[in-house]
């Protein structure tokens, strides 16, 4: 009993639980075939895709700050590829740096713009969002002519980032996907990077009183977010032989969404990479499951927004749950945020200091 | 709980839908958007042709993606996914061939009868090993409005392109370039990013603009009816009502309005509700019973209306046809 009551209480036990009850009403309710769902790529590819910068993202969220800008990378990353290893036709080598080092500078110049000036990191990526896309669309009529730009990719790189396994229809991206949380799940909760974060979204000033390097962390989540969106381009176009202008506005949303479903707080401060995790297999199964299900497809987008909305609402009673439950008998001389807020979840107090 | 409360919502709004995947033929159409106004109406076509497969105990499935934004990519996975789901037979568009080919290469090897329709032509369907293709010929149907405009009079165009990168898009564009040029006329292409399709307001500032630093140009092709509605709003945001002339792809109420008002020259109509239902109903019929269609390039399109059959057209829609 006490072992189920420790698990419910930890950050990802919500996005399970999401997990579970958004499975069995489409298989219960809506005549979804388990058998067909579970060895059906579709939602696998879509979490990976979506999952890959959720992981980032979700460590710049706990930390207080947001990046929007994720969604003109993903297309930056990709045209970037192919302008330069399909259009000029250097080898893939440096179209994969290229598209790398797009990440790099957006996300360099997103976290500097973070600590150096007072406004909020929605706003100034909502720059850089807007930004990007001209950069992209303009720089892509002004080098190719075109907005769509063919990629030859050799096997030995579709065979790393962009083709499908076992002769089946999953991309080999779920696999970067799963090693990347496995990299992520030992930043945040091994390590004590992961407690500076925590810390950070709990309180900055009081982060960077105890000496924690606050502007150096933002700058580098806010690298890793872009550059984790522009990997996924360069896989996409490695996969897909093409890359394509695009505003990549869906990505935004549903990246977020499938972060906040996995249990963190858009305020900051909570959360888990396992949450995150799930979060993004959630939304991906919520997002392409409907297709498997006898529901009309006009009814798609309600469907989706109300289990979300019960996703979130289950996560939001879970915390609650959780935030009666921990401080008082078992993590007694943990303090909490001056606002209230904990500080140090659970799952962070892993460290050996 | 309130949790339980949405839950026992949405499962009252779900069982009231009917079961898929029974024994007869499961047909898979990979689409649009089934809100975009063009792709409800060929979905309609397929959900018609469907009733003969629901009378053999089978079911028409569609497949669209939430949005335009990674257009090839998503289409392909959908494709794959029919597979997944155990389609006996798919109808699907080729938007973006590097990015789908691949897609309906898996469909042809697994056996399964594959129509081709709206993109790729017949050109598509041979490569691919499909057994038809049924649609208009994209290029053609840009050319019809080219030669339209210019004949008319209205002699330098400009292709509002909000969908840069599709294939058909690009062939409307080229087509209509074409056509301007063959009569005497001479065509350009206004490119806007791909999140603009179907937002209505961007395209209409867009073209406000475009025209007013190109103050030359005096016809405008659009290549789908909410563009070609955003296009002539923005035509009367630049003040050129009158002196500027649209022909635009597709036409529903709002553009048989248009015609009938005058504020809009004409629509090239590719009758999507037609590709949808011979393309659904050719593969119900060869899953069912084994029959082929031998006519190769099944085409729907490029039609013209204008002002002087735009009353016949209503008609149509009225009585269902259209």
């Amino acid at each position: 009993m006490d072992l189920i009551s420790g698990l419910l209480r930890r950050p990802a036990a919500a996005s399970v639980l999401s997990l579970i009850g958004v499975l069995a009403f489409y298989v219960l309710f809506a005549g979804a075939d388990i058998g067909k769902l579970a060895g059906a790529a579709s939602w696998v590819n879509y979490a990976a895709r979506i999952g890959i910068v959720a992981l980032p993202v979700g460590l710049l969220m706990i930390s207080g700050e947001i990046d929007i800008s994720i969604g003109a990378m993903i297309p930056a990353g990709a045209m970037t590829t192919a302008i330069i290893s399909g259009y000029y036709e250097m080898p893939i080598v440096f179209g994969m740096i290229g598209a790398i080092a797009i990440g790099l500078i957006v996300g360099t110049i997103n976290g500097i713009l973070a600590v150096r000036t007072n406004v909020p990191t929605l706003i100034i990526t909502l720059a850089t969002l807007v930004g990007m896309q001209g950069v992209v669309l303009a720089g892509s009529k002004l080098l190719t002519g075109t907005a769509s730009v063919p990629l030859t990719a050799p096997e030995w790189a579709k065979t790393l980032f962009g083709d499908l396994m076992f002769g089946g229809s999953h991309q080999v991206l779920i696999l970067w996907w799963a090693g990347l949380a496995v990299v992520f799940w030992f930043f945040l909760h091994q390590s004590r990077f992961g407690n500076w974060i925590y810390a950070m979204g709990g309180d900055k000033e009081s982060a960077r009183n105890a000496g924690i390097p606050v502007d150096r962390m933002t700058i580098l989540l806010f690298i890793l977010t872009a550059t984790a969106a522009s990997f996924v381009g360069m896989c996409n176009a490695i996969q897909f032989n093409s890359a394509q202008v695009s505003g990549g506005m869906n990505d935004i949303f549903n990246i977020i969404v499938s972060v906040v479903v996995g249990g963190v707080l858009l305020t900051g401060g909570f959360g888990s990479v396992t949450g995150v995790f799930v979060g993004a297999l959630t939304f991906a199964i919520v997002n392409k499951g409907i297709d498997f299900t006898a529901i009309d497809r006009n009814w798609s987008n309600l469907i989706i927004g109300i289990m979300l909305l019960a996703a979130v609402a289950m996560n939001e009673s879970f915390r609650n749950l959780a935030m009666r439950a921990a401080p008082s008998k078992r993590r007694k001389a943990k303090p909490e945020g001056p606002d209230g807020s904990i500080v140090v979840s659970s799952d962070s107090i892993t460290s050996k200091k | 709980m309130k949790t339980t409360k949405f839950l026992a919502a949405t499962a009252v709004l779900a069982m009231s839908a009917t079961m898929a995947l029974a024994d007869g033929p499961n047909i898979f159409v990979i689409g649009g958007k089934p809100d975009d106004p063009f792709w409800s109406r060929v979905k309609l076509g397929a959900e018609h042709a469907g009733l003969v497969a629901e009378m053999h105990g089978g079911s028409v499935t569609w497949l669209g993606p939430q949005n335009y934004d990674n257009l090839g990519p998503d289409a392909a996975e959908l494709i794959r996914q029919a597979i997944d789901q155990g389609a006996d037979a798919i109808v699907g568009p080729d938007w973006v061939p590097e990015a789908m080919d691949p897609a309906f290469e898996a469909v042809v090897a697994a056996g399964i009868p594959l129509v081709i329709y709206n993109a790729g032509g017949i050109e598509a369907a041979d490569r691919l090993g499909a057994m038809n293709y049924v649609g208009a010929v994209d290029y053609k149907s840009g050319e019809a409005a080219g030669i339209y405009l210019a004949e008319a009079g209205h002699t330098n165009g400009a292709c509002v392109n909000t969908l840069p990168g599709a294939a058909n898009i690009e062939a409307f564009c080229s087509g209509f370039n074409d056509g301007m040029a063959a009569s005497g006329g001479t065509g350009s292409v206004l490119q806007l990013p791909a999140t603009a399709f179907g937002d209505s307001t961007a395209v209409a500032q867009a073209v406000r603009a475009h025209l007013l630093q190109n103050p030359d140009i005096t016809a405008l092709f659009a290549i789908g009816d909410q563009d070609t509605n955003a296009s002539i709003s923005g035509i009367q945001q630049a003040g050129k009502t009158g002196s500027v002339h649209v022909c635009g792809m597709n036409f529903n109420d709002s553009i048989l309005a248009n015609i009938q008002a005058g504020t809009q020259d004409c629509a090239i109509d590719q009758q999507g509700y037609q590709q949808g239902f011979f393309a659904t109903a050719i593969l119900i019929n060869n899953v069912q019973y084994g029959t082929t269609i031998p006519t190769r390039e099944i085409l729907t399109g490029p039609g013209i209306i204008d002002a002087s059959n735009v009353e016949l057209v209503i008609a149509g829609v009225q009585a269902g046809a259209r």
